[in-house]
Order: structure tokens, then sequence, then C-alpha cells
């Protein structure tokens, strides 16, 4: 059965989440995770976690932030912690906590989530050897690398199906430091400000923007919304579907979790059909934000466009 | 005198350039093969040419790395252990790679070939370092993002060698963790098709949940609008090469395999230099301005020390107008001297002649200048230019120049890009 995973924004969100079918809940701290829709320090990661096993359902934290020296001797505690409020599973995309993860012999299963960088399965079964029990796949793997791709893969795959796409991290302040040169608009730099730049001559471009203690990240210009395609993705099979609302509008995030574990469902029961799916897609534009764009990203491109 | 003297680690991007990186004063160099690299338009190296270039270095004490850093798909990595043996027996002395599928095989089917990772996976602590070390890598290039501070940290608690950037170009983000270029122009940056989108200028807006959008371009000091971009001056660590030596630094690594014969003969030159000269009498190193004025000569953008000291400012970005600065023209090599006669046999690379000023440099940072008056083509025939590429000309010198030095003029000003 496919699993669907989704971030989280808030515990009453993560209640909706579950009520809506998901799975398992992402969530984490910006300190150590990437990207995420709200950074849960550890007393509220902590009760998350709580309710989110009273449904019977998973928990998956994200440790998967490019780690300098003054945050990676903090991972082992934090990994301690996790493995003591029995997390289900982390996500790791810097080699150095991998191996913190191995040497303290923690009760903790890893996936590896390297962003873009995760893209050929003998990658993938490379970090299965380094103990991975799954793997995140790099939204720029199209379909037809993924035919290819998948049967050689050792380990379950996560790819996203619905969300924004992270297209750049740099360790720079980039929009303080534009800001700071113009002299204007300093405090607009956070998530909630809806920033978003647009290629040169290209006005209705849209290319979200931030910044925070990671540094400042680039998202693509439209949201991925495989609605259409999840039916060629189960078959492959791609077995967990992220959901990422870190863009998406808190109270509607789950009615498109809602729609996709619909789908999930009706394609167990093999009752998903075109006018189905057509429905589906149509709740899922209703309830994304006016002002965000949907597309399939890579997944329908030809590998051979790609230069 | 230092004994753990570190390498100064080259560009080269042809056969010629790695000849020449070499001859002035590089210690390695890296190229690379026709596969698996990033930097598709760079001139890249044949089995063969891998190991005339391998021969050629050895016989001067120097190494040649090949770089093998894409971020493989599926289908790419078929025949890459054959590739890695290859490139073993032709005598390379290293491959830099990032994705770990290529790392595995060149580990596992080409024993005996030193593998380097790549600044393209982001190593920045020391827990990393060591994670490749026990996997059998000889060699950790820092991400970019490491600050000289964390180096020292990161020796404390590993012995694994350590190569860094000191000049040249930069990516804005981590590098790797940036596919600008794959969503906008359908070019894997990680698979040599970057297209440089981090210095596009760009439009900036805010739109709330509900609402229009709003356009927040500010303007620069002469009131004009300044646009967003992403895009980083360039690095140079001239002045700082003792903190660098100090921290355990074991390789210096130039940027710049697209860049020019000029470009990485001056810049070899003056990082051998300012190397061996700390390293000969630390206690009484002085840095020579001759070496900063030398590396303005061949800078493409202003210049500063990325994250070296501190997370870079807007200082570090090329934001504001453009200032002019001298340029310098790669002009020709000497070809041959006649101390007696006091003329010198010149191949031209650009178009120079009569009343240009002229500068000759050598790879043991010898610098002679001089005003072109008289100038003579291969028949003897008194010209006023040299307009011909690789045209053989010859005119009177008094210094002693070698063969094989180059020469440089300064061209008609350009403008650059400054900083406020």
């Amino acid at each position: 059965m496919t699993e669907l995973i989704a971030s989280v924004a808030s515990i009453d969100q993560a209640e909706a989440l579950m009520h809506a079918g998901v799975d398992t809940i992402y969530a984490g701290e910006d300190y150590f995770g990437l990207r995420l829709p709200h950074s849960f320090q550890r007393a509220e990661l902590t009760t998350l976690i709580e309710r989110v096993h009273a449904q019977g359902k998973q928990i998956q934290v994200a440790v998967n932030a490019i780690f300098h020296n003054d945050r990676i001797v903090h991972v082992l505690d934090y990994l301690q912690f996790l493995a003591q409020q029995k997390v289900d599973r982390i996500t790791i995309g810097d080699p150095g906590a991998i191996r913190i993860l191995h040497q303290s012999q923690l009760d903790l299963d890893y996936w590896y989530d390297g962003a873009d960088l995760v893209t050929n399965s003998r990658q993938i079964n490379f970090w299965a050897q380094q103990g991975a029990k799954g793997a995140v796949i790099a939204n720029e793997v199209p379909y037809r690398e993924l035919v290819d791709l998948v049967p050689n893969v050792k380990i379950p795959l996560q790819m996203l199906v619905y969300g924004a796409t992270a297209i750049h991290q740099s360790g720079r302040p980039l929009l303080s430091n534009y800001f700071n040169f113009v002299q204007a608009h300093q405090d607009k730099l956070d998530r909630a400000k809806g920033l978003f730049i647009a290629e040169p001559h290209k006005p209705d471009t849209h290319y979200s923007i931030y910044e925070d203690m990671n540094g400042t990240h680039v998202f693509a210009n439209n949201d991925v919304d495989l609605m259409t395609q999840l039916p060629k993705l189960a078959a492959l099979p791609v077995s967990h579907w992220f959901l990422d609302g870190v863009f998406a509008d808190p109270d509607n995030f789950p009615k498109i979790a809602q729609a996709f574990a619909q789908a999930r469902d009706w394609l167990a029961s093999q009752s998903l059909t075109a006018a189905k799916i057509a429905d589906l897609e149509n709740l899922v534009q209703a309830n994304q934000p006016a002002n965000r764009q949907l597309d399939t990203g890579f997944f329908k491109i030809d590998p051979s466009e790609v230069k | 005198m230092i004994k753990n003297k570190p390498e100064v680690l080259a560009p080269a991007g042809t056969m010629e350039k790695l000849k020449v990186a070499i001859d002035y004063g590089a210690d390695a160099v890296y190229i690379g093969g026709d596969a698996y690299g990033l930097r598709s338009r760079a001139g890249n190296f044949s089995f063969a040419e891998m190991a005339e270039g391998a021969a050629y270095a050895h016989a001067h004490q120097a190494k040649v790395y090949v770089a093998a850093n894409i971020v493989a798909h599926e289908g790419d990595i078929q025949g890459a252990g054959d590739y890695f043996r290859q490139v073993r027996d032709h005598h390379i002395d290293a491959v830099i790679v990032s994705d770990p599928s290529l790392i595995e095989i060149a580990i596992t089917q080409a024993p005996g070939l030193a593998v380097h990772l790549s600044t393209q996976a982001s190593a920045t602590n020391w827990e990393t370092l060591k994670f490749w070390q026990d996997l059998g890598l000889e060699r950790i290039v820092l991400a970019r993002e490491v600050g000289l501070d964390e180096i020292k940290e990161i020796r404390k608690h590993t012995d694994i060698e350590i190569e860094a950037f000191i000049h040249g170009a930069m990516c804005i983000g981590y590098s790797g963790r940036c596919v600008l270029s794959n969503h906008m122009g359908l070019r894997d940056a990680n698979r040599g098709g970057c297209a440089q989108n981090c210095r596009w200028k760009y439009d900036l807006y805010e739109m709330p949940v509900l609402g229009d959008k709003t356009e927040l371009l500010g303007e620069n000091a002469d009131g004009k609008v300044e646009d967003f971009s992403m895009s980083a001056v360039d690095m140079a660590m001239i002045e700082h090469i003792p903190e660098l030596i100090e921290a355990g630094v074991n390789s210096l690594k130039i940027e710049g395999r697209m860049k020019t014969v000029h470009y990485v003969s001056t810049v070899s030159n003056v990082y051998h230099k300012a190397v061996s000269d700390y390293c000969a009498d630390p206690v009484n190193y002085q840095l020579d301005e001759a070496l900063v004025d030398e590396l303005w000569k061949v800078a493409q953008r202003e210049m500063s020390t990325g994250f070296y000291f501190n997370t870079p400012t807007a200082d570090d970005e090329l934001f504001g107008k453009r200032r002019k600065r001298p340029q310098f023209k790669f002009i020709g090599q000497v070809l041959a001297y006649d101390a007696q006669a006091q003329v010198v046999t010149v191949q031209q690379r650009n178009n120079f002649g009569i009343g240009d000023q002229i500068e000759f440099y050598g790879p043991n940072f010898t610098h002679y200048h001089q005003t072109v008056t008289e100038l003579f083509d291969e028949d003897d025939l008194a010209i006023e230019r040299a307009p011909h590429a690789m045209q053989v000309v010859h005119f009177n010198c008094p210094y002693p120049v070698q063969t094989g030095d180059f020469i440089r003029a300064q061209a008609i000003e350009k403008p650059a890009r400054v900083q406020r």
C-alpha cells in the first residue's frame, strides 16, 4: 500500500492531515531540518509525536540540513532525543550525521535525503549499503528515468507529489544583502512575506524566495501536482508519496491531502477512473493558493531535452 | 621553513594550459576527461592526452587530477569502472568525484586510483570528512561556505587531506544544491549544463496570499533601479596565504577551467610565489603588494574572501554601478630572444602594435615593461601592427626575456563591476 507523508505546520493541522488519510507526519526543527512549514522545538515536537502515535500513525523527522561544525556537535543529542521519542524515521542529507547515527547505535531508521543530488539507483543503493532504509528522490528525475531506476533500487523511494520544489540553497543571506544595498525592506525576509523573483523579461514567472537560519532558499516557478500521474507512479512503484505544505494554505492543505489519500485508496481498490482523477484534480486546484500555479514539474520531461 | 608546504592547484582546460600552469608554478593541475565532468565546454582530455599531461607534470614534480564530478542520472554511469581504470592506467594522480555512485565505482573498480571528494558534495564539517575518509577517500575539497576557523576545527579532528578554493569565481549557493539552471532552461547544473542563472538580473516582488503583487526593487546610490541578483564577486585569498597554511590546508585551489592561458599563468605564478616565500621564511614573510597588483591584471570581477572570515554581505555581491579599472590583454608569447642584437621574436595572440605599452612576464615572476617602437614581420618588413592570430613578429627589446615568457598589454578600459 502506498504511504502518504505530509509536512505539518501545527499540531492541529497534524490532526486534520491524519484525519484526511495521511499515514506519516513530517516535521522538524529549522536547526536540523530544511525548509519546514513550522520549526517544532523539542517540547512541541514531543507533543506532536504523542498525538501522531496515539492515532496509530508514523512520524518522520527532518535531520536533513547541511551541518557546519557548530551544529554537527549537537546532532548526537538530537538523535538521542528522537530515538527516545520513538520517532519512526528521520531523513538525513549530510554524511556526517549518518556517521554519528552509526556510531551511536541508536534504534532510529534513516532515509537519505540529499535534495537534488539523489538521481540514480546506484547512488541510492550506496546509501542503502550505508544503512538507509529509503531515499528521497530528486524532483529533477523524470518519469522516463524512473522507469529504469526503480527496478534497480534496493530500498523504497519517497517522491514529492504535491508542493513546492526547492531549486537553490545559498549559505548567504541573499535578500538581506540586496535590501541592505538598496537600504529598504530589510524586514521582508521570511517565508510569510510571500516574496518571489521573476526571470528577466518574464514578468509572470514566480520563484518563491526566503531566508532562514539555513540560508536563502529559492523554489521552482510552479508547485508540483502529480495527481494526474499517480497511476503511473504507483505502477513503478514509487511507494512513498510526499505532500509538502510549505507554501500551502494551512487550512486547505489537509483538503489537498484528502484528495491524494482518496486517489491512493481508489488506486488500491482498482477503482480510480479518469473521471475520478479529474474530480480530485479539481479539488487540488480549488485548494491551491490563488497566487501559486501547479504543474507536473520534471515528471513528463523527455530526459533527452535536458542538456 | 615550513615542511608541510601546500600545493598550488591550478585549472587546466587544455594541454597548453596544463603545461603553462606547471611552468608558472602550479604543483598540481585539474583537468576534465571526455566523460563525467562538469565543464562540457572546456577542452577536455582524451586518455592519450591525459597520459601526455601526466608525463609532463610528473617530469616537473607536479600532479594531475581528473574531475569526474557530475551528479549522474540513471544510465549515465555505464562504463564508469572502465573509465576510471583507464584514467588510473594513464597515470593520473587522482579523480575528483561527488556522486557516491561514482565514488564507489572508482574505489572498488579502479583500485590504486586516489579519490578526492568534489566541492559539489558540500562537505562542511569534520564528521562528514571522517565519513568519506572511512570509505577510503584521500582528500576532501571543502564547500566554499567553510570559514577559516572551521577549517582549523576540522583539522583538529581529522588528518585527511583538505583542499580549499582560494581564487576565482564562486557559486552563490552551496555547490550541488542548485538546480536553477535545470528549472529555468532545462540545462542540468550538476551535469555540466549550468547557465549561471544566479548572475541574471531578476525582478523582486512581494505578494500576500490575498492581493496583488508589489515590486520591491530598490534604488542604488545614483537613484537608479537596482535589479535583484544573486551574483557573487570572485574570491582572492592572496592576502591570507599564511592563515590558510597554518590552518592546515593541504591544497590551495584556483577556479577556472574555462579561463585563459593569461589567467592560468598569472594566478599560478602569484600563488606559487606567495606560498614559496611564506614557507621559506614564515617569520619574516610579508605580502608583496606586487602580487596583488598582478592578480588584478587578470581579474574579471571585484574580489573578496568569500566565507573565510564572515558570512558574505552585500559587498561580496555584484550590486551597483560599474567602475572603470585597468584591463590587460594577453598579446603574445616569446619564441626566441637574441641577447646580442636585443631582438625578441614573438608569436602574436592578440592584436598589438607600435605605441602599445607592453609587459613581459615569466615563470619566475620576472616583469619587464616597454613601449613598442618598431615592429617587423617574418620577412623583416616594417609593420605598424600585428593583427593576425599566431603571426610571428620581432622587435627590439632591451631586457633578457626568456623563450616561453608571455606578453600582455593594457587594453582600452572596459567598465568593471564594483561594490559601493
